[in-house]
């Protein structure tokens, strides 16, 4: 690694940070200088001391919601990825399904989500279908034009080579379009755990999202504060993750970034 | 080993159709090198692809081998413009891809595949992506996966125009080498006078709007030849004069 390549690391992770603490020390200035009430507003070290006063049980939430964003992540790339690679394969598939896809991704899915607890109940399964309903569209989308925009003269290589439609797909296409659907995953990987949370607000007994409706009703912000800041420490996770994921399976896709 | 047979293309433009190639008659003879030479626009990478079968003659026939040309033939190889290499597979594994796509036993043509490499100098990079690679070392993987099946007939489309000269020379000469150690049909799309002069048995001289036939120019100096020998660049000049006196004028 060069110098300038370690240093690029180094201020890559330093200057978020340095980001993140000037914005809770502004944040707990404005708390002193204003001297908002806590209800309203608490100031950082409420947030974390109310962390503190329940731990346990705040992580326990934390990885109910977690569970159900990955379940419904990876449950949209089940479904997400063969739905692309139909549209893409077949033009009377696309015309067909395109718009009703397009007509799902329209659809608030706060909308959604009172008639998912009706059908599946108050359980992880309505959050798993709602965080499936975020995150398919930008997968199916991301895929699909993907392997839609692989070179012209490596379709050829592969027509030279009197390749089937499955090789073309599956030796070219696919591969060709990983970088665009790591997109498409980063985009459904933070749409993920925004789905999971409201899928709680409308009907649940446990996960973050059940938290912060709870702690809404007795006026407990700092509890909600620190719902909130666990949720964004989890999406930011799960983020970082994906990208460090892309870095180790496409090395080849390099040059592109 | 090929044979086109009153070869015509008419492709659908926007301002109605344009005829790129008309009556083609051309045979080429089994191991023979051909070169075809023309301005842009004359249709010679037409030409190519009607003969690799990736697009059908609106008029006429493509015979290879004895068989009519209806879709790509695994004896034929395909090199283009450009490398085309996987980005995501390495060296060796883009070599290999011909391998793959037929089904072959791939065991079997590894040997073959990292003696390929080592002939055009690529020993030890065989691990390497393509985007480590220079633009020449690209196009020299390139040419070892058309090699790699041993194809009877190997088509070439402009194949070394995107490098700088140097680079250029350096893989006309290796092409050379290699068809002297192992004599396989070529037909050379270029429009570089000195290298159709240079590695050519016959250069095929194509005239713009509609393609045709020209003149066909025997070259009988024997191998291995050099760019910058007189006997060549006599060939290249003659050649180039066929390409800027307009059709009709007397040389």
């Amino acid at each position: 690694m060069s110098e300038t390549a370690r240093r690029t690391r180094g201020s890559g992770i330093l200057l978020p940070i340095l980001g993140l603490l000037a914005i809770i020390g502004v944040w707990w200035l404005v708390t002193i200088i204003f001297s908002i009430q806590k209800f309203l507003v608490p100031s950082p070290a409420d947030v974390v001391a109310s962390f503190l006063e329940l731990p346990g049980y705040l992580l326990e939430q934390s990885v109910v919601t977690l569970a159900e964003t990955l379940e419904g992540f990876a449950l949209s790339i089940v479904v997400g990825v063969p739905l692309a690679l139909l549209i893409v394969g077949s033009r009377i598939l696309e015309r067909t399904f395109y718009p009703l896809l397009l007509a799902v991704n329209a659809v608030p899915k706060i909308a959604i989500a009172p008639i998912l607890v009706v059908w599946f109940g108050f359980g992880q399964w309505p959050k798993v279908v709602l965080v499936v309903l975020v995150c398919v569209f930008p997968i199916v989308i991301s895929t699909a034009s993907g392997m839609k925009s692989t070179p012209h003269e490596l379709v050829e290589l592969l027509r030279s080579l009197d390749s089937s439609r499955r090789q073309e797909f599956f030796k070219l296409r696919f591969f060709h379009a990983l970088p665009q659907i790591f997109v498409g995953l980063k985009v459904a990987i933070s749409l993920a755990v925004i789905g999971a949370v409201i899928a709680e607000f409308v009907g649940a007994d446990a996960g973050l999202g059940f938290v912060i409706v709870q702690s809404g009703a007795s006026a407990d912000t700092s509890l909600a504060f620190a719902a909130m800041s666990l949720l964004a420490i989890i999406s930011i996770t799960l983020f970082y993750g994906l990208a460090y994921l892309e870095r180790k399976v496409l090395p080849w896709a390099e040059e592109h970034r | 080993m090929i044979v086109l047979d009153g070869v015509a293309q008419v492709f659908d433009g926007r301002s109605g159709p344009v005829e790129a190639l008309a009556g083609i008659d051309l045979e080429v003879g089994e191991n023979e090198f051909v070169a075809v030479i023309g301005r842009s626009g004359c249709g010679k990478s037409t030409l190519l692809r009607l003969i690799a079968g990736l697009l059908p003659p609106t008029r006429g026939r493509v015979v290879v081998d004895g068989t009519p040309v209806t879709k790509p033939r695994r004896d034929v190889s395909f090199m283009f413009q450009r490398p085309a290499l996987l980005p995501w597979r390495s060296v060796l594994s883009n070599v290999m891809l011909p391998i793959e796509i037929f089904g072959l036993e791939r065991e079997q043509y590894r040997d073959r595949a990292h003696e390929l490499l080592a002939l055009v100098g690529l020993r030890g990079f065989e691990k390497r992506l393509p985007h480590e690679l220079s633009g020449g070392m690209q196009q020299r993987v390139s040419l070892c996966r058309s090699l790699i099946h041993a194809p009877a007939v190997m088509l070439m489309d402009e194949p070394f125009s995107a490098l700088d000269a140097l680079t250029r020379e350096e893989l006309s000469e290796e092409l050379q080498r290699i068809q002297l150690e192992q004599a396989r049909t070529v037909v050379l799309v270029t429009h570089s006078v000195e290298e159709a002069a240079m590695l050519a048995d016959r250069v095929v001289v194509l005239s713009p709007r509609p393609g045709r036939i020209r003149k066909i120019v025997d070259v009988t100096i024997e191998r291995p030849r050099a760019l910058g020998r007189p006997d060549v660049d006599e060939v290249g000049r003659e050649l180039r004069d066929l390409l800027t006196t307009p059709v009709g004028e007397a040389l």
